[in-house]
Order: C-alpha cells, then sequence, then structure tokens
C-alpha cells in the first residue's frame, strides 16, 4: 500500500464524512433536547433532489445547499409539530418521512428531469473543489468542521445549550425554572433537521455532483449510530463520522484483493456502536427525557 | 353467558378503523396533488391502479402475493407494539430467513424443513437485542437498526460469497425443487394462506391465551402487570422472538415461494426493505393482527397496481410510495379522529 | 416590632376537575423574617396550598398579596421574580448537571449564546455558601452526590435567586439526624439575615424546634395559628388530628384467631436506597382488621409492596399462616391465599385502557376455572364473573367490555375490591381503600372489609385517613420512620396520643 493509496483513502473519507457527521451533529443536538427523529435518511434524500434543483435554476451551488438546508428546516418543523406540540410518538413520523422520500425523489427524478433513476447535474450547479493529485477536496469539509466546533461549543459552554441540555435531561426541571420546554424541543428539531438538510444537498451538488434515487444510502442511520457511538457530542461525532468514512472507502479498496470481505469491514462501525451503548466498553447514555413527549402537570 | 351478535359487533372500536381511512383518504389526495403538480391526470393513475390490482384473476393474485411477506413483517413490529417495545428488527430477521432457508433446503430438499429452519434463524437473530433491552436496558430503537445493519453486510456476504450460484452469479443457488411452495396460480404460492394463518395465531396468542394477555398488560402498564402475577421481561424476551419468527418465516417463504427464480437475487434486492415496509402496514393496521391482515393487501394492491398504472396513464410507480409515506405521517397524528371532528364541525359552523 | 405580612393569602379555595376540594377557602398571613411552620396530616392540603403560593398551581378563586399588592402568579417564574422559592419534596435536578450548572439553570447572566462565565459563577456561590456556612462541591456531576446534599442545592438555587420567602416542603423527610441540625442551623441563620422561611412539616418535634408560629391544616382548612413559644406537643397534635364525632361502624367483638400473617423485623429499603422500613414486627390474626396510621411517606409503601412480593426485603421475614413467603412473587402469594387492594388504583390495581373484563381477571387469569385449556382464556367465564362482581358490589358500569377507564374513581376502586375478594383470600391487605372514592363507596367498602373481618379473614388495612383506621382497626400501628411509635387498640387512646404518636413521639414516652 503505497503513500498515494493512502492519502487518497484518506482524502475520499473526509468527503465521505460530511453528511454523515452534519446530520450526526444536528441529531446529536435534537436527542440532547429531548428529541428523537429516525427521518434523517428521508431528509438526506430529499434534500440531495431539491437541492439539485435550486442549484440548476440559479446556476449556483451555494444556492442549492441552502435550499437542500430549507427543505430540512421545513421537514424538521412537521417533525417537531407532530413530536412536541401534538405529543405524537417521536419515531413513527421518522419512518413516514423516509417513506416519503423514497417515493418522492424517484418520482421527481423522472417527472422533472425524465432520466429514470439518475440524472447528471450541470456544470455550473456543482461546487468548486480543491484538486489535489490525489482527489477533490471541498470548502463544505471545512464548513463541516466548524459547524460540529460551533455547536459543541454553544452545547457545552453557553446558555443556550446548557437550557437545551436541561430539556432533555429534566423538562420538569427547566420548566420549574422558567425555560420553555416546547420553544426548545422545537427549535432543536429543526436545527437537527437542517443540518441533514445541508448534509443531503452536499451529497447531490457538491460531492457526487448528480442525482441517484438511492443515492442517501443509509447514511441517516449511520449518521444515527455514529450520534451514539460519539456519545451525543457533536465534537466527538467528527471524528466518529470520520471514522465511517474511512471504513467505508477501506472496504471499497479492499474489496478488490480478497483479504478480508468488505462485508466485515463494513459491519464494525455498527458492531462497535452497539458494543458501546450495551455498556460493554464505554457509557454512552442518551439523555433521560429523550423521546419522551412532555406534558405539565 | 355467550354475547349477542350485536354486542360483539358493538364492541369493535371503529375509531382506529376511521383513523386509519381517513389517513388514506389523505394521502391518496396528497398524492394527486403532488400528481398534478408534475403534470398527470390523477383520475386516470387512480384508475389504472385499482384496476391493474383487482381487475382481473393476475391483478389479484399480484395483490396477494405482495401482501405476504409485509403481513408478516407487520405483525413483528405489531407483537412488539402491544408488548410495549419498539421492535423494528423485522428487516434483518427476514433477511436471515431468506438466507436460511436457501440454505438448508439445499441440505435436505424438505418444504417444511425449510420454513422452520428460516423461523428459527429470524428468532434467533432477534435474541441479541431482546437480552440487551431486558438484561442492559438498552433501547431497541438502537439496538435493532445496528443489528439491521450488521445482518444486512453478513447476508449480503453469504449471498456473494459462499452461496452464490456459480451458474449465475448473479444470483445465490436455488431452492430445491422438492422444497419449493406449492402454486396456486398466477405467480401466487400457498404463501398467503400461511401468512394469514400466522396472522389468525397471533390474533389468537395476544387475546386469548394467558401468555398473551401477560404480553399486552405488560405493553399498557408494566407496574400492574407485575401487581397482577404476570412476568413483563418474559413478555419482552417472547415478543422478540415470536417476531423473529414471524418475520424469518416471511424472509423463508418469499424465496422459497417467488418463481421462476427460487433464488435471492443480485445485492439482497428481492429480500430488502420488506421490514420497513411492514411498520407502514402496522401502523395503518393499527397494530392488530386482524386489521394487519386488511392492510397488508391495501399496500399489496398499491404494489400490484403500478404495472398496469405505468403502462396506460404513464405515471412512475415511486406515486405509490409517496401516498404510502403521507399515510404513514398522517397516522401518526395522535387523535386524528378527534382533530378531525373538531376541523369539521368548525367548517360547518 | 411593627409586624409587616409579607405574604397573605386569602380565601383560597383549589377545587380539581374532578371535583375535589383541596383547599375550602384558606386565610394565611406570613410575617417578613419569621420562621412560619405549616402543621398537618396528609391530603390536608398543605402542598396543595404552597404550590398555589409558588404559582405551580392556579386557585380557582382567593387572591394572593406579596407586600400588600395583589399578585397573579402564572408560573413559578412569576413567583421567583417576586421573591418567593419554594424546595421541592422531589428534586427538580438536571442529574448530569454539576450543582453549579443546576443553579445557574436559567438565570445564566448574559446572553443566549456568550461563555458561561463560570468563574464569576462560582465566586457568587462561594460567598454564598461562605456566608452561610453551608457547603456544597460544585462540579461534581449530582447524581453523584449524596440526598442530604441534593437538597442544599435546590436551596441555593433558590437562594442564587435572591429570594426572600423560601417554602420547603418536608425537607428532613430525606435527611439524617446530623443533616436535620445543620439544616435548622442555616434556616436560622437565613432568618437572622431578614429572610422569611415556610416550614411544611407533619413532624411534631421539628416544628417545635425552629418554628416561631405554626398554622394547621385540617381537611383543607386553617385550624388556627399559635406561636409556637404558647404550644405544646399535644395541643398541635389535637388541632393537627381533630376532635371528630366520628361514626363508628358496627363492630362485633370479635376473639381474634391465630396469626396470619406474621412479619419479624423487616427491613426494607426505598428507592433512593434509604432505610424505609426498620426492624418492624408485628402480626395480623384470623377476624382482625390491623390499621396502620401515619403520615405517608414513614415507610408504609415499602411496607406492603415488601409483603405483597413486590419489593426487595433485605432483612428479616415474613410468614403467611405460618409458611415463610419472604421474597415470593405476586404470583405465588395469590396462590396462598394473598389479595391486595393496592394504594395506586389507576397505576398499579387497572390497565386503565383494557376493558372491565379484562381487569377483573387481573391476578386470577391462570386460574383453570377461567381456562377452556391450559394456557387458552375463556372469555365467557371471564365475562361472567365480571357481571357478578359487578352485580355483588353494585358497579355503575357501561358494561363489561367498557374501558375502565370510563369508570368513576369509586366504582374502579369497587372494582378492585370486588376483584380481590373474589379471590377468596385469608388474607387482604388493603391500602388507601377509600382515597379518592365518593360517599357512597367509601361507606361499601368499609363495610366490607369489617364484613371481611366477621368471617375470619385477616385484613391490614393502611391509610392516610385517620378517621378510617381509628373506626375500622381492631388493633393499630402508628408508624414513624419505618418503625411503629405503638401498636395500640384505638379505644384505649385519645386522638391526640395518636396525633403525637404520628408526629414522632413514642407511646411510651406519652404514657409517662
Amino acid at each position: 500500500m503505497d503513500a498515494g493509496s493512502v492519502i487518497s483513502i484518506l482524502i475520499t473519507s473526509l468527503m465521505a464524512m460530511v453528511p454523515i457527521v452534519l446530520t450526526s451533529v444536528g441529531a446529536a443536538w435534537s436527542e440532547r433536547a429531548g428529541v428523537v427523529s429516525i427521518g434523517y435518511e428521508g431528509v438526506l434524500l430529499m434534500s440531495a433532489f431539491f437541492g439539485a434543483i435550486f442549484a440548476e435554476l440559479a446556476g449556483s451551488a451555494v444556492v442549492g445547499l441552502l435550499g437542500g438546508m430549507l427543505v430540512g428546516i421545513l421537514l424538521g418543523m412537521l417533525h417537531g409539530a407532530l413530536t412536541v406540540y401534538l405529543k405524537g410518538d417521536h419515531v413513527i413520523p421518522g419512518i413516514g418521512i423516509n417513506l416519503l422520500a423514497m417515493g418522492v425523489v424517484p418520482f421527481g427524478i423522472l417527472a422533472y428531469w425524465g432520466t429514470a433513476g439518475q440524472h447528471q447535474l450541470p456544470q455550473d450547479a456543482q461546487m468548486w473543489h480543491l484538486q489535489t493529485p490525489y482527489g477533490d477536496l471541498s470548502p463544505m469539509v471545512f464548513v463541516t468542521m466548524a459547524i460540529a466546533l460551533v455547536t459543541w461549543w454553544v452545547l457545552f459552554k453557553t446558555p443556550l445549550g446548557l437550557r437545551v441540555r436541561s430539556v432533555g435531561e429534566n423538562p420538569e426541571a427547566a420548566d420549574a425554572l422558567g425555560i420553555n420546554v416546547e420553544k426548545y424541543r422545537f427549535w432543536s428539531a429543526v436545527y437537527g433537521h437542517a443540518l441533514a438538510g445541508l448534509g443531503g444537498a452536499f451529497m447531490s451538488v457538491d460531492w457526487l455532483g448528480l442525482v441517484h434515487k438511492t443515492m442517501s444510502g443509509g447514511r441517516g442511520f449511520i449518521a444515527l449510530a455514529n450520534m451514539v457511538f460519539s456519545g451525543w457530542n457533536p465534537l466527538v461525532s467528527l471524528i466518529g463520522g470520520w471514522l465511517f468514512g474511512f471504513f467505508d472507502a477501506l472496504a471499497a479498496w479492499l474489496a478488490p484483493k480478497h483479504i478480508i470481505p468488505g462485508q466485515f469491514i463494513l459491519m464494525l462501525p455498527y458492531i462497535m456502536t452497539l458494543v458501546i451503548v450495551a455498556g460493554i466498553i464505554g457509557k454512552a447514555r442518551p439523555p433521560k427525557a429523550d423521546g419522551k413527549p412532555y406534558k405539565r402537570e | 353467558m355467550k354475547r349477542s351478535g350485536s354486542e360483539l359487533l358493538k364492541s369493535i372500536n371503529l375509531r382506529p378503523f376511521v383513523e386509519s381511512l381517513i389517513a388514506i383518504l389523505v394521502g391518496f389526495i396528497i398524492g394527486a396533488i403532488v400528481l398534478i403538480a408534475f403534470g398527470y391526470n390523477p383520475f386516470e393513475a387512480y384508475y389504472w391502479l385499482f384496476h391493474g390490482a383487482l381487475g382481473s384473476t393476475y391483478g389479484i393474485a399480484s395483490t396477494l402475493k405482495y401482501a405476504t411477506p409485509i403481513m408478516l413483517t407487520a405483525l413483528t413490529f405489531a407483537i412488539g407494539t402491544r408488548t410495549g417495545i419498539f421492535n423494528i428488527g423485522a428487516e434483518s430477521s427476514f433477511y436471515f430467513g431468506a438466507i436460511a432457508a436457501v440454505i438448508f433446503t439445499n441440505i435436505w430438499d424438505n418444504m417444511v424443513f425449510g420454513l422452520v429452519m428460516g423461523m428459527l434463524f429470524g428468532a434467533l437473530w432477534a435474541l441479541p437485542p431482546a437480552v440487551l433491552k431486558v438484561y442492559r436496558g438498552v433501547h431497541e430503537v438502537i439496538s435493532t437498526i445496528m443489528l439491521n445493519w450488521i445482518g444486512w453486510f453478513f447476508v449480503l456476504w453469504l449471498i456473494i460469497g459462499p452461496y452464490a450460484n456459480p451458474n449465475d452469479p448473479n444470483k445465490t443457488i436455488r431452492i430445491p425443487v422438492d422444497a419449493r411452495l406449492p402454486e396456486i396460480g398466477y405467480g401466487l404460492s400457498i404463501a398467503i394462506v400461511i401468512a394469514i394463518v400466522a396472522a389468525v395465531l397471533t390474533y389468537f396468542l395476544l387475546w386469548h391465551t394467558t401468555t398473551g394477555f401477560g404480553m399486552r398488560a405488560s405493553g399498557m402498564n408494566q407496574k400492574a402487570a407485575r401487581y397482577a402475577g404476570m412476568n413483563p421481561k418474559m413478555a419482552v424476551m417472547l415478543s422478540f422472538l415470536i417476531g423473529g419468527l414471524l418475520s424469518g418465516l416471511g424472509g423463508a417463504m418469499k424465496i422459497m415461494g417467488e418463481g421462476p427464480g427460487y433464488a435471492i437475487s443480485q445485492g439482497g434486492a428481492n429480500i430488502y426493505g420488506f421490514g420497513f415496509d411492514g411498520i407502514g402496514v402496522a401502523l395503518v393496521g393499527r397494530n392488530h393482527p386482524l386489521g394487519i391482515i386488511l392492510s397488508a393487501i391495501f399496500f399489496g394492491m398499491l404494489r400490484a397496481g403500478t404495472a398496469l398504472m405505468q403502462v396506460r396513464a404513464q405515471v412512475p410507480l415511486e406515486i405509490i410510495k409517496v401516498i404510502q409515506g403521507i399515510i404513514v405521517i398522517t397516522v401518526a397524528i395522535p387523535s386524528l379522529y378527534d382533530l378531525v371532528k373538531k376541523a369539521l364541525r368548525r367548517g360547518a359552523a | 416590632m411593627e409586624r409587616t405580612p409579607i405574604i397573605e393569602m386569602k380565601g383560597i379555595v383549589k377545587v380539581y376537575p374532578d371535583g375535589t376540594k383541596a383547599l375550602k377557602g384558606v386565610d394565611l398571613t406570613v410575617y417578613e423574617g419569621e420562621i412560619l411552620g405549616l402543621l398537618g396530616e396528609n391530603g390536608a392540603g398543605k402542598t396543595t396550598l404552597m404550590k398555589t403560593l409558588f404559582g405551580m398551581l392556579h386557585p380557582t378563586s382567593g387572591k394572593i398579596l406579596i407586600r400588600g399588592k395583589e399578585v397573579q402568579f402564572k408560573s413559578p417564574s412569576d413567583a421567583i421574580a417576586q421573591g418567593i422559592g419554594m424546595v421541592h419534596q422531589h428534586f427538580t435536578l438536571v442529574e448530569v448537571f454539576d450543582a453549579l450548572h443546576n443553579i445557574i439553570l436559567g438565570m445564566e447572566g448574559h446572553g443566549l449564546f456568550s461563555k458561561i462565565d463560570v468563574d464569576k459563577a462560582k465566586e457568587r456561590l462561594q460567598k454564598l455558601m461562605d456566608d452561610l456556612n453551608f457547603k456544597v462541591p460544585l462540579e461534581t456531576p449530582v447524581e453523584d452526590l449524596p440526598v442530604g446534599v441534593q437538597q442544599r442545592i435546590e436551596i441555593l438555587k433558590m437562594l442564587y435567586r435572591d429570594v426572600d420567602v423560601l417554602i420547603l416542603d418536608e425537607p428532613t423527610a430525606v435527611l439524617t439526624p446530623v443533616e436535620v441540625e445543620e439544616l435548622f442551623r442555616v434556616l436560622r441563620q437565613l432568618k437572622e439575615e431578614g429572610k422569611t422561611i415556610i416550614f411544611i412539616s407533619h413532624k411534631l418535634n421539628e416544628v417545635m424546634d425552629l418554628t416561631d408560629r405554626v398554622t394547621v391544616i385540617r381537611k383543607g382548612e386553617v385550624v388556627g395559628t399559635v406561636n409556637t413559644s404558647e404550644a405544646t406537643p399535644q395541643l398541635l397534635a389535637r388541632m393537627m388530628v381533630g376532635r371528630d364525632v366520628v361514626l363508628r361502624i358496627e363492630k362485633p367483638p370479635k376473639e381474634p384467631g391465630e396469626p396470619i400473617l406474621r412479619v419479624e423485623n423487616l427491613k426494607v429499603r426505598g428507592d433512593r436506597g434509604e432505610v424505609a422500613v426498620n426492624g418492624l414486627s408485628f402480626d395480623v390474626r384470623a377476624g382482625e382488621i390491623f390499621g396502620i396510621a401515619g403520615v405517608e411517606g414513614n415507610g408504609q409503601t415499602e411496607l406492603i409492596e415488601a409483603i405483597s412480593g413486590l419489593r426487595k426485603v433485605e432483612e428479616g421475614k415474613i410468614y403467611l399462616q405460618g409458611k415463610d413467603i419472604t421474597g415470593k412473587g405476586p404470583r405465588e402469594l395469590y396462590d396462598l391465599g394473598m389479595a391486595h387492594v393496592p394504594e395506586d388504583r389507576t397505576h398499579m390495581g387497572l390497565i386503565l385502557d383494557m376493558t372491565v373484563t379484562e381487569n377483573s381477571l387481573l391476578g386470577l387469569h391462570w386460574r383453570p376455572d377461567f381456562q377452556y385449556v391450559k394456557g387458552v382464556i375463556n372469555w365467557n367465564k371471564a365475562r361472567e364473573h365480571a357481571r357478578s362482581l359487578i352485580e355483588q358490589f353494585d358497579i355503575s358500569a357501561p358494561g363489561t367490555e367498557a374501558p375502565v377507564k370510563a369508570l368513576s374513581g369509586g366504582n374502579q376502586q369497587k372494582l378492585i375490591v370486588a376483584r380481590e375478594v373474589s379471590k377468596e383470600p385469608v388474607f387482604i391487605i388493603a391500602a388507601q381503600p377509600t382515597r379518592g372514592v365518593d360517599v357512597a363507596s367509601t361507606e361499601y367498602i368499609r363495610n366490607y372489609l369489617v364484613k371481611l373481618r366477621n368471617e375470619g379473614k385477616a385484613v391490614l388495612l393502611v391509610s392516610a385517613d385517620l378517621d378510617e383506621v381509628i373506626q375500622l382497626s381492631d388493633r393499630m400501628g402508628i408508624i414513624y420512620e419505618g418503625e411503629f411509635m405503638g401498636v395500640v387498640k384505638p379505644e384505649e387512646v385519645s386522638t391526640e396520643e395518636i396525633g403525637m404518636m404520628m408526629g414522632g413521639i413514642r407511646y411510651e414516652e406519652i404514657r409517662k
């Protein structure tokens, strides 16, 4: 294995980690506030699709990214309304969003672009990349790192973050001190889905330059695994997300070499997450009031 | 003292049924809006959808064929819900049921053996999340999602690796002829009958046995269940195991009943996604086995009708997933019935 | 010294949606700079009254004046803004945060996005703690701290917000004697600094020790207010417990038989690891009602849970008809002849979303009478059973297939009693059997318990309603902090003496 391949894999991992890290950071924030969602897979897919449309219409990738984020915001508001204000179940809306995406996107690709399953984006709708001999690098990689860092900082060092965390751990305590539990939870859900929206648009408009009907590829669930694996910590999610991306790239590189079947490498991050959450190694505990609708007595 | 027929009818709570109907209606309405937005004719689309599903013997056979696997995975989710857990592991138990059928019928080409092994491995795969939940308090949504992926990669390796068909690397080795499920006709095997029987047995278990009573009680109120001398931990274990068994059966029957290939196809395409679809079926069927039978047939109808809809109305088949997604989101609204009643009242005022 | 009322509550009435009148027109005056004790049994209304003052509950009618100005609190933060703070019985702390962050939560100082000035907060808290000599580790996660320290954090939380009035709800329930002394020292110092303290308790000795004045509340009304210096435990006990003319139920004298239930040196721990039942021994004989009186939270719940197989026994033994049943589970106990009417009917005794028929089968569902073959339920027989329960006990229900939540509280309770009795037990536990139950059903249930006793059953009655215990029991034990202060026959003691025992004074001490 020569230095060139190593650097190639590292660069691929950096690009691959963007949607995962963004979604994990968002999901971690949302769950810290007590709102669970398993619909990020659908958000990634739908924002990839709609982001691409925005990018094409405006001839700008940045517009595409923002458009994807908007889609995430809207879906986040839907989820927030159902779970926080209507006190509904947290897991079911996510299942609905995933199903919806699996329908809207292939349908949309065919209906809007007339192609079946995939559409290549024109050059002007794609993001500028830094081109190195080992692969392309997008500014979004650095934006992602910044977002992870800032989110971590706000969550653990500022009053906003303190209140968000209190609302996810003990909403009664927060309520008794005059904190509006529902408001904090709702907007946290929106933030979480917004970041996933950004991550989804990145995939189509930036990373791959195309829209494919199954392009989310399970990354929404990988991001959830990463979130748990990283102990609901946005900064650690950066490392975890990169790790997941690394395993992805490693498996692809190893596959033709037939040393270990790629599938076993791909399994590793999930096994590790399971091990951590079972308390065998480390102590990963979700926020105490995570997923429980809050009703004032 | 037996109950009179009218007493029996009155005792069936109609509200959940109505809520599912409302959700289905909303799904179709929004689906129509989406169709119009992209320049399609919803009436044409829906006409051919239903005609394709119910308008011919072939259509009905297809409807039932598509209904079968999702009926079983829906039962898995529903049993979980009734016991108070969120079991989304049907997806991977399905994979294991399918691959177990392929492997073991090639050791002994007996149909019953194949089904039994499918059920066994589906149940075994449900053991880890069950144990983690009962003994370590691990939330089953996290563990089953992880295990779905671990299971997927493992089974994928089996499909591409040791059990690939040397003559056709796009598939696994086939189910031997003697182990295949007998066909009823038009591509439909007896799997549908087995699935419906399984649903009825699940209903019987939950509502007519002491074990099922304990499971339902634990699902509603653990404290009261303990007070009543029941064992909530055992209830959770059983729920996972029976759920895994049902999905394993679904996976096994999918391959054992699916001509002309009778094999798992490239990349596991014909065993993927049934667990997730099953959740939607369960939700619309209100987590009741008998409701699930109807709901699965409805979802099967949607799938079966797409062929004709695509050909005659030129509408992409994915529109039904859009409709399904809207239905599930709508069904997730708590007290949907009350909300609609209030809205209608305000509209009338 | 001219004394200014800092708080005046006038004509406070609180009626809950289900009709319960928790407060029937309470007037309360609190003077600045005093320590006021609020004394009463459970259900008297003390906590309800203070929750209203703290803005957690809205009064049905009446007004609250702070320093002469009328106020309307919409939430606790309004109360805190007016200088009123409350430390509840059940803590509201975020367990993963440290003390510092729990205290400053919601009051972090500056904007939402700027860095929390941990040092400044630490400085301020350190000063507060030094002034009072009241220490708390600021940077340890709260979940790792003992309960006594957690309570201090709750107090500091309020002091940090510059409250002038501090309400404490049964604060000593979770403290060791040493911690109690510490707490009192701090409270006295706060008083010296000009703060006002309202001290809710049922413990006579503590109230006598700490307070300047005592207001006694009974059944939602104020009985009276006295200066502590002029009061005695007997006086307070009499006020707390009252001297109602009690309707005595006809109880033919009965010679009790052998002990059916025997408890020996029972030690049981509560949810927080504290000792809830402390070496208790007693027995309940056939043909007898043994009542346990006492303010809730003194170990009754844990005792019942231990006897009925729902809680681990740490030390000691329990015998049923001579057989050792320590550690056995509910199912075995039901088969051995025990029945249990639990104190929490909605969360334990019934499954609200299940039908009347299904609920009537709880604890009976494995009996062969209700099965076609082993394991298969015969719902026809179950429905018959439910119907007979409804008839026998005159329960008002829309039908056997109605969800049990459609029944009123009284009818739900009657259903539970009917079901437990249908188990044909030799021993029955009745915990808070008439709580929240209408008058007619209450009378019915009480008469039924006496009927069981007449038939030779052993009945263990636990109730926070003292009248009920006195009326029904042949013998009674008054429980305080997990021990019996005395085991007496109701006719041999005065209600005053009972009140004193409930407040923590042993029978031997009283009779000296």
